[in-house]
């Protein structure tokens, strides 16, 4: 396994191994507004043309997606797998419904336009396993995007988390793709946020800290999988190409 | 409910069109009563609770199925054979079949067990269908398979308390289908459903010279005198039929 593939930020390639190993699953921490989602569609812009890229996206449509990444003037053919709307589609929009019947009372018109058969389809969906599953068809070489992992850590047990992303790592080391998943910073446990580092090879963390009347960005390498002395910081910039970062 | 008003004025009837049914109750049940139809499987008790429908049907009287278990195409198959079924009574909105799966994914009531505001929520939408169908007599079948996703008797009380409540104050006569196991020594699984509603019918399995034979008690209505013997009951396409169990015993 010595094919390197770009994670789209030129000198954080440098900073880590030329750029990361395939098999590696990457983990993308921040505060809201240090650039997180943004990192995601750039890396998932560096590997079209020489893998297939699916996106997951569990907030953003596919629209504002692709809108996002030309934007900053990236190629957008990748697929996106909107996992929000789906969750809206099965289960938001279903919960609204209810709620309507709840408070308003029944129809005989509600009850005639819903049948039996359906019942079995609206059975609580495990979105969980439908990322693992999703993923687990994809050929090599494949590019993974999961923005952000924070949907399933709300909706599933922590333990059922892991257990998913020990999968896709499994899944994308065994074939050679690359993944990347974005979480929050600061949002869940300890427990969790050690949980998910340990799984994954390498750990970026995006900072951005009042300077006076400015911000600064930082990008902290935090970890790379048997390589402790590549954990470092680099200072941030974020202009209309996108993420660059130069070494302090 | 209101017993002392029921010894003096005689209260109408909801006429089961069950002949010997009927001659039980001294004309049929007291009209918005709740009555709980209790016995184990295979006793017929879903096959009189449809007979009571498809004769109100018959009558004009707007009724309604509550299938919990069964799915209601399937038991809409039972009617047909019978001789006195019209199919027209289906088509017109005379006999409606639910099915209550719908009505509890409808409300969300997903949950195995059931809050006190989801039991509210589940009498009150009955009560909504009542009105909306102008519905005179209900069957619930079973109302055991509801009290398993209430669990405690408080609930079950609120329960078997609210929707008696609900339909009576629209005078729909109701039946409630309760299952039990031959051996119970009590007309309900909970216990708690018998001692609410307004009736009890008793069905059950009897073993006599090889045949098992099934018998029809009624245990208790308000509002009405009635036989307390136990009768036997023969399911034929001309509908149910009952005899007196011992024929001359002093009823």
């Amino acid at each position: 396994m010595t094919d390197k593939t770009s994670i789209g930020i030129a000198e954080l390639d440098r900073s880590l191994m030329n750029g990361v190993p395939k098999g590696y699953t990457i983990l993308v921490t921040g505060a809201p507004g240090t650039g997180v989602e943004l990192f995601a569609k750039q890396f998932a812009a560096a590997g079209i043309g020489s893998e297939n890229v699916t996106y997951f996206s569990t907030t953003e449509g596919d629209e504002d997606v692709k809108k996002a990444m030309e934007e900053f003037g990236w190629e957008q053919d990748i697929r996106v797998v909107n996992i929000g709307k789906m969750y809206y589609e099965k289960v938001l929009a279903k919960n609204l419904e209810v709620s309507k019947y709840r408070q308003e009372g029944l129809k005989m018109r509600d009850i005639l336009q819903f049948k039996m058969s359906q019942i079995d389809q609206t059975m609580d969906i495990n979105f969980l396993t439908t990322l693992t599953y999703g993923i687990s068809k994809l050929k090599p070489p494949f590019r993974i995007v999961l923005d952000s992992l924070d949907f399933f850590l709300e909706y599933y047990e922590e333990g059922d988390v892991l257990s998913a992303m020990r999968t896709i790592k499994a899944h994308t080391q065994l074939n050679e793709g690359i993944a990347l998943v974005t979480m929050l910073k600061g949002v869940f446990s300890n427990r969790i946020e050690s949980g998910v580092q340990d799984i994954v090879d390498v750990t970026i963390e995006l900072e951005r800290l009042r300077e006076g009347s400015e911000f600064k960005r930082n990008i902290l390498i935090r970890k790379v999988r048997n390589h402790p002395e590549k954990t470092k910081i680099l200072s941030c910039v974020i202009d209309d190409k996108g993420i660059s970062a130069k070494s302090l | 409910m209101d017993e002392n008003k029921n010894n003096s004025v005689e209260r109408e009837r909801c006429p089961t069109g069950i002949d010997g049914l009927d001659n039980i109750l001294n004309g049929g049940i007291p009209r918005g009563n709740t009555i709980l139809f209790t016995g184990s499987c295979g006793t017929g008790k879903t096959t009189l609770s449809l007979e009571f429908l498809v004769h109100g049907a018959l009558a004009d009287e707007n009724s309604l199925f509550i299938s919990v278990t069964e799915s209601s195409d399937k038991l809409t198959q039972n009617v047909i054979p019978y001789d006195f079924f019209e199919e027209s009574l289906i088509k017109k909105g005379k006999l409606v079949f639910v099915d209550m799966p719908i009505i509890y994914e409808r409300l969300g009531l997903t949950n195995v067990e059931f809050s006190l505001e989801d039991v509210d929520i589940l009498v009150r939408a009955i009560g909504n269908l009542v009105d909306e169908l102008s519905i005179k007599r209900l069957v619930i079948d079973s109302i055991t398979s509801v009290c398993y996703r209430l669990k405690t008797e408080e609930k079950i009380r609120e329960f078997i308390l609210k929707i008696g409540k609900t339909l009576s104050t629209r005078g729909c006569t109701s039946m409630l289908i309760s299952e039990i196991s031959p051996s119970a020594d009590r007309y309900s699984l909970y216990g708690v459903e018998e001692a609410i509603a307004d009736g009890i019918v008793l069905m059950g399995n009897m073993e006599r010279r090889g045949d098992l034979l099934r018998t029809l008690q009624v245990v208790k209505m308000r509002g009405t005198t009635h036989s307390r013997a136990k009768y036997v009951l023969d399911l034929t396409p001309a509908g149910v039929l009952l005899v007196p169990l011992l024929k001359g015993g002093g009823g």
